[in-house]
């Protein structure tokens, strides 16, 4: 136990050391594009494609293979972000840094396209492109959390001093999330009572909830394969002054 | 000062000397007022002379003139101290920097954050605030404008010689639970209902905040230095 424990451990050292995470990227990029790319389309054509219609929306409900996944990606990179964050200020390891840096963009894109597929899939069932709904209401901040991260890095001219400005940011934004979506939630049953619930319809059956799970892990993927792909660009656009990356692509 | 003063001298000694220098100046205390007055003068004129529109949203309307203009005002907070090595000095001192960040914060609350409370009063009658919720907006201001001058001091730290627009974006989406709470809690005095528990949340919340915001203000601060 403790020599596993160990050998994770150096694993992890390792992997914050930007020569050797860009080999470990190279050689493992084709194998993560090919998991991405299998299990993102077997997801979205068993949902697409074969699941059964549902009795009372349509076809229209089959968005929902696209949203819920964008959704919880939206919420697990802030996750992921704020732990990066919390790993560049305390070890001031690199690589953490330059993963908030790659992982902002891509969480703000999921969050836009859950924002957007729910607002088609609002217009067509509820018949408005949106309510202020808490849910809705909380996405919409997260929205401009990730805005303000993208914001503020890019803003700063020195791209380590960016890092750890944004990891500040992103530390403060996992402890104010929960906050906020407990806030909206009050704010909403004080105003008025909910008109709409996403969670009302009774429980998927199996055929309709299995290729939703194929679909989250798909996306997961994904986001696993842009984030390792951004972040080889990433080491080298930082580290092209160093003698490593010049003996990789100039040999010299 | 011998080595037997203590960090509360410390901190005693940078708060007066942010308020000799704050009184020195009037535009520290009077710019965030007269900005506060304007934008609340225009909600009734976008929206309308309407009694009974511009009472029901009074409350939300004041907060986030309050929001607003604690928030730009703090945004210069460091700049000088920055420029002129008085930060310098805090880091080369031996006491702990977030204990004397917070006393240029409270500094700051204190000369911006009690004239807008105070102009809140006046905009309640131009708004036609219902009467008997005013001891509800006195404290929820109290409360919400120094979380505000946290929030803002560490918007001001992140984007110390930046544009004010960019301190704005990374602070106002944090500042959406104190909104909440601040506004929440004026509804429940205008409904009559209890409003202390939303009283203890924002009181937690600011308990929470000032030690951890103003950690985080000294580790934004400090990158300005490398």
């Amino acid at each position: 136990m403790n020599r596993v424990w160990s050998r994770i451990k150096n694993w992890l050292i390792a992997m914050g050391s930007p020569p050797h995470f860009y080999r470990w990227a190279t050689s493992s990029l084709p194998w993560l594009a090919g998991l991405a790319v299998i299990v993102f389309c077997a997801g979205l054509i068993w949902g697409l494609g074969f699941s059964p219609t549902d009795y009372k929306q349509g076809d229209v409900y089959r968005i929902i293979y696209i949203h819920v996944p964008s959704a919880i990606l939206a919420e697990s990179i802030y996750i992921f972000m704020a732990i990066s964050g919390f790993i560049s200020m305390v070890w001031r390891a690199k690589i953490a840094g330059m993963l908030i840096n790659s992982a902002a963009p891509l969480g703000a894109g999921f969050t836009l396209i859950a924002l957007l597929t729910g607002s088609i899939w609002g217009k067509t069932t509820w018949g408005t492109w949106w309510v202020w709904d808490a849910r809705l209401t909380s996405t919409l901040i997260m929205f401009f959390l990730y805005a303000a991260i993208i914001g503020l890095h890019s803003s700063i001219e020195n791209k380590t001093k960016g890092d750890r400005a944004v990891s500040i940011l992103a530390v403060l934004g996992v402890v104010i999330v929960p906050i906020i979506k407990k806030s909206v939630d009050w704010w909403q049953t004080l105003h008025q009572p909910s008109t709409f619930t996403l969670t009302s319809s009774p429980s998927m059956s199996p055929d309709m909830y299995l290729p939703l799970l194929v679909c989250v892990l798909g996306f997961y993927c994904l986001f696993i394969f842009m984030l390792t792909n951004g972040l080889r660009a990433e080491i080298i656009s930082r580290e092209r002054d160093k003698s490593w990356v010049k003996k990789q692509f100039f040999k010299y | 000062m011998t080595n037997r003063d203590s960090t509360l001298d410390w901190f005693m000694l940078v708060l007066r000397r942010d308020l000799t220098l704050s009184f020195r100046r009037s535009a520290t205390y009077i710019t965030p007022l007269i900005f506060f007055l304007i934008v609340v003068t225009f909600f009734p004129l976008a929206l309308g002379p309407s009694q009974s529109l511009l009472s029901s949203m009074a409350a939300g309307i004041i907060w986030i003139s309050a929001l607003l203009s604690s928030l730009l005002a703090v945004e210069g907070i460091f700049s000088e101290d920055f420029r002129d090595g008085t930060l310098d000095q805090y880091f080369v001192s031996s006491e702990p920097v977030f204990v004397l960040i917070f006393a240029k914060v409270l500094c700051h609350w204190l000369v911006c954050g009690a004239p807008i409370i105070l102009a809140s009063v006046l905009s309640s009658v131009f708004l036609y605030l219902p009467s008997g919720v005013l001891f509800a907006l006195i404290i929820s201001l109290l409360l919400g404008t120094l979380f505000m001058s946290l929030l803002g001091a560490l918007g001001a730290a992140l984007s110390l010689g930046r544009s004010a627009i960019l301190s704005a974006i990374i602070v106002l989406p944090f500042s959406i639970p104190t909104l909440l709470m601040g506004t929440a809690i004026m509804s429940a005095a205008i409904n009559q209902q209890d409003y202390s528990g939303f009283i203890s949340i924002m009181g937690a919340m600011l308990a929470i905040g000032i030690p951890g915001l103003c950690l985080l203000t000294v580790e934004a601060i400090l990158l300005n230095y490398e």
